[in-house]
């Protein structure tokens, strides 16, 4: 992520409107640029990070656009791996043993007979040095003297732009107190990097569908408006990117500006996320129960459409995203939850069962795999359906269920007319 | 049915159980997304709720500690007052001692009175390296430091005002006492907040100079009663104690001149800076705002952009011309018998005069451990000399350091100086030195012009 020193001077707002300037990643100069700044970096493989502070410095010389340049450099170094030198002796013992020697100067006096170099001579001799590589093993622990190893991704210098209007984006959220989102889909990735950047929510239902998030932290509340949690929304940020539809609205309060700003954004932005969006099916059991589903059930051949975690259950503090909900195709108020709970840590499970508990989901059908040695006891207080299966669940068997639960839920189904006909069709 | 129960989350404090929410709980308590919640300082004050109420508290995971104190000192008789009206408060309050006269050691010996895990919270993390040192000295133990380069909570451990945040976020519950260094700091926005989510009962502040009650009165800034949750114990002020405790210390100005070479150089570029400044009218349409302006100019203005560069490259000259560089090898060399301590103000130049003169150098990239090293290797006289590059406002604690060679000139060197000359002590009768070392006919020197006659008064203290 960028430092603020490189994000402050590119925001700017209208009333009360924030808004952070972006690079056109049309644009010919900052595209020569940013090719600029990936040839620098390849041509110094092998260098001390000092001496990449130093070209960059010069290449930068009195343009204004320097925070383009910082910018996109810091993006490359902090993809970029420096390593330090290795040394006989670490740096520090060394400089032990010559401090112990100084002050000296470079010719004797009355009360400096040992000159620099007498003093490096002995160090060296004692330790079995070279004088060279006393020079160089010096301060061979300072960041600044460690060597390129490794440069990074190959980007393109459109990939770079595209990074770089990422990270002001990020950058801007450095200054917020509260973000708002609403998703529409790919709700177990977004509450997977809620948890993981250690936000606090606070979520409820759209009309309509999708949820909307408020994000903020444990003392936000009793503060006038915290930016402590600044960092880690501008962490969070490229997880909303990875759903299809969404919006966000921050409050945000940069130094320079008169009192809070908002800071709006929707899918529409022009943003690409480099968070990888988790796979389809989070476990074989998963897949296998899907395939089965739809070669048996899916299309014409049942009323029920099965989709994919497009339920959140609220649960306070936590949320539960069950892995499926089957939906009646003549009737989308008869859904039924299902979770299934296969080979898992006792921890996971733990958690798992305490969340199905808080859940008192009644539409919710659990399909938990025997070897567990989960009894129907560990499921006592909920008041969900359970199955509990040996090598993967029947899925006539589960399907019985369904019907059942649903009937009981719902009362009994009222197909629509010219549907019941489906199977004497062809 | 059993027991609701309180916990520490994040800096807060947050009723859990069956019926936690339906409990009807007076302030601090606050329902807040269907929990009753409030601020981790309010540990003491909610108490006699939580008792009424029957909630098991479970927030405290602090430890008892019992450690020996290998400080022989002998506590002056103001700071064994200052620590009674201490105790005497429930732990929590503030004292105000002024500078060198003995906080740490004052802080050292609340910690093996309050025989707890403590947290200490100080302004800079030169100032955290100070108190590592002093804490492993007097209680020959680990300690824990939390900052940015470093994070290692130990049932000891100092921190900065910018990161106790984080710290009492995740480890608030851990420490029973708190510590707070340089506490007329603490009402900063920022800062205040940290110190609101530590539910330590224990407190203890630490200042030369507490706020005025105006002064507390500021919109958006807090109240350092309200943050220590205790009132001011204890006061000395400096000329209570002259004498008795501070050193003696002259200054010597050295000043010093450009080669033609580096003149021509400064010439130029001032030329270009200052040209740019009057042309543009910036400290007259800015006030003390017009550096900030350069800085937003440059980004947009090419003329901005050069004046901007050009005063960078006056501040690298000056730091480092030949001149200086001369009298600072003649000045080691003077001193060859007395613990010498050299101050600059970049860092590149302070790890070239530590390669070139092979003295030990201190910067913000200096470890604890290393840091610690350093100065204990000072203070036997193993190390005869340090080079260091911060601007140490506050704090800063060489008592061995006999000459002071500021290679300085700007208004951060000022500071250091009339800083450090009040904590370098008497030993042996011998007065401390400072050098201040300056460029003949440049900005170094106007900027000592203004403010000479401010200084002459603080010198002569």
């Amino acid at each position: 992520m960028l430092t603020a020193d490189l994000i402050r001077p590119r925001l700017q707002w209208e009333g009360k409107t924030l808004s952070v300037k972006m690079v056109d990643k049309q644009d010919a100069s900052a595209l020569h640029t940013a090719q600029d700044l990936l040839t620098l970096l390849q041509s110094m493989a092998g260098q001390p990070l000092a001496a990449f502070q130093s070209s960059l410095e010069q290449y930068e010389g009195d343009r204004i656009d320097y925070l383009l340049i910082r910018g996109l450099a810091k993006i490359l170094l902090d993809a970029a791996t420096f390593t330090p030198l290795s040394t006989p002796l670490p740096p520090k013992e060394l400089r032990a043993k010559l401090f112990a020697t100084g002050p000296v100067f470079s010719s004797p006096d009355l009360f400096h007979l040992q000159t620099r170099q007498n003093a490096l001579q002995l160090v060296a001799e004692e330790v079995g040095m070279g004088i060279d590589q006393i020079d160089l093993t010096f301060f061979a622990d300072r960041p600044v003297t460690y060597l390129l190893t490794d440069p990074g991704p190959a980007w393109t210098p459109a990939e770079v732009l595209a990074r770089y209007n990422l990270e002001l984006a990020r950058g801007v959220l450095y200054w917020a107190s509260h973000v708002r989102i609403d998703v529409f889909d790919s709700y177990k990735d977004i509450w997977k990097f809620i948890k993981l950047f250690k936000l606090m929510f606070w979520a409820e239902e759209l009309r309509g569908g999708g949820y909307r998030i408020d994000l903020d932290g444990p003392i936000s509340p009793f503060v006038k408006s915290s930016i402590r949690y600044g960092r880690q929304f501008a962490a969070f940020l490229p997880a909303v990117l990875l759903c299809e539809q969404w919006r966000m609205i921050a409050q945000v309060h940069p130094p320079q500006a008169p009192g809070t700003m908002t800071y709006q954004m929707n899918e529409t932005c022009s943003l690409h996320t480099h968070f990888k969006k988790s796979g389809e099916f989070d476990s074989a059991l998963e897949r296998n129960f899907a395939q089965e589903f739809e070669e048996k059930f899916g299309g014409q051949r049942s009323h029920w459409i099965l989709k994919r975690e497009t339920t959140v259950l609220l649960l306070g503090e936590t949320v539960m995203v069950p892995d499926f909900v089957l939906v009646d195709k003549d009737d989308e108020n008869r859904q039924i939850i299902i979770e299934l709970v296969g080979f898992w840590h006792p921890e996971y499970l733990k958690r798992k069962v305490a969340k199905v508990r808080a859940a008192q989901c009644q539409n919710l059908l659990l399909l938990v795999y025997q070897g567990l040695k989960l009894t129907p006891d560990a499921f006592r207080e909920t008041v969900s359906e359970v199955i509990f299966f040996q090598q993967k669940p029947v899925i006539k068997e589960v399907m019985g269920a369904v019907e059942a639960l649903a009937e009981r839920l719902y009362g009994p189904r009222q197909p629509h007319k010219g549907q019941k006909a489906s199977s004497s069709s062809t | 049915m059993s027991r609701n129960f309180i916990v520490f989350q994040g800096g807060t404090l947050v009723i859990y159980g069956e019926k936690a929410a339906k409990q009807n709980l007076p302030p601090p308590f606050r329902l807040i997304k269907e929990r009753f919640r409030c601020e981790g300082y309010r540990y003491c004050h909610v108490q006699p709720i939580l008792e009424s109420q029957g909630i098991r508290d479970q927030v405290p995971r602090w430890e008892p500690l019992d450690l020996a104190l290998y400080d022989p000192r002998e506590p002056h008789a103001y700071q064994l007052e200052a620590l009674d009206a201490w105790e005497s408060l429930s732990c929590r309050g503030s004292v105000v001692l002024p500078t060198g006269a003995g906080k740490t050691f004052l802080a050292i010996q609340a910690i093996h009175r309050a025989k707890c895990s403590t947290a200490i919270v100080c302004p800079t993390i030169d100032i955290l390296h100070q108190w590592y040192r002093r804490a492993i000295h007097s209680f020959h133990t680990e300690i824990g430091v939390y900052y940015g380069a470093e994070k290692r909570v130990l049932p000891i451990t100092i921190t900065t005002y910018h990161s106790a945040g984080d710290l009492f976020a995740e480890y608030g519950n851990t420490f029973k006492c708190i510590i707070l260094d340089e506490v007329h700091h603490a009402p900063a926005p920022s800062w205040g907040e940290a110190i609101i989510m530590a539910p330590a009962p224990m407190r203890l502040g630490l200042t030369a100079t507490y706020p005025t009650e105006q002064e507390q009165m500021v919109a958006g800034r807090w109240r350092v009663d309200d943050l220590i949750g205790g009132p001011l114990l204890y006061c000395k002020q400096i000329e209570d104690l002259l004498g008795e405790q501070l050193a003696r210390y002259r200054t010597q100005r050295i000043r010093v001149v450009l080669t033609e070479e580096e003149r021509r150089a400064y010439e130029t570029d001032y030329a270009m800076y200052i040209h740019f400044v009057r042309e543009r009218q910036l400290i007259k349409r800015h006030g003390a705002d017009w550096f900030k302006e350069l800085m937003r100019l440059s980004a947009t203005d090419c003329q901005a952009r050069q004046a901007l560069l050009a005063r960078q490259r006056i501040g690298r000259l000056l730091a480092g011309c030949q001149g200086k560089m001369e009298v600072l090898e003649t000045l080691l060399q003077e001193h060859v018998t007395d613990q010498v301590l050299v101050f600059t103000e970049s860092n590149a130049l302070v790890y070239r005069v530590s390669q070139q003169y092979l003295i030990p150098a201190i910067t913000h990239e200096t470890s604890a451990d290393e840091r610690k090293d350093i100065l204990d290797g000072f203070q036997t006289k193993k190390y005869r000399a340090i080079v260091t590059s911060r601007v140490l406002n506050e704090g800063i604690d060489v008592p061995e350091a006999k000459v002071a060679i500021v290679l300085g000139g700007t208004s951060g060197a000022r500071e250091y100086i009339q800083r450090l000359g009040r904590v370098l002590r008497k030993a042996e009768n011998k007065e401390a030195l400072l050098y201040e070392i300056l460029v003949r006919g440049t900005t170094e020197e106007g900027k000592v012009q203004r403010r000479h006659a401010r200084r002459e008064v603080e010198v002569s203290c």
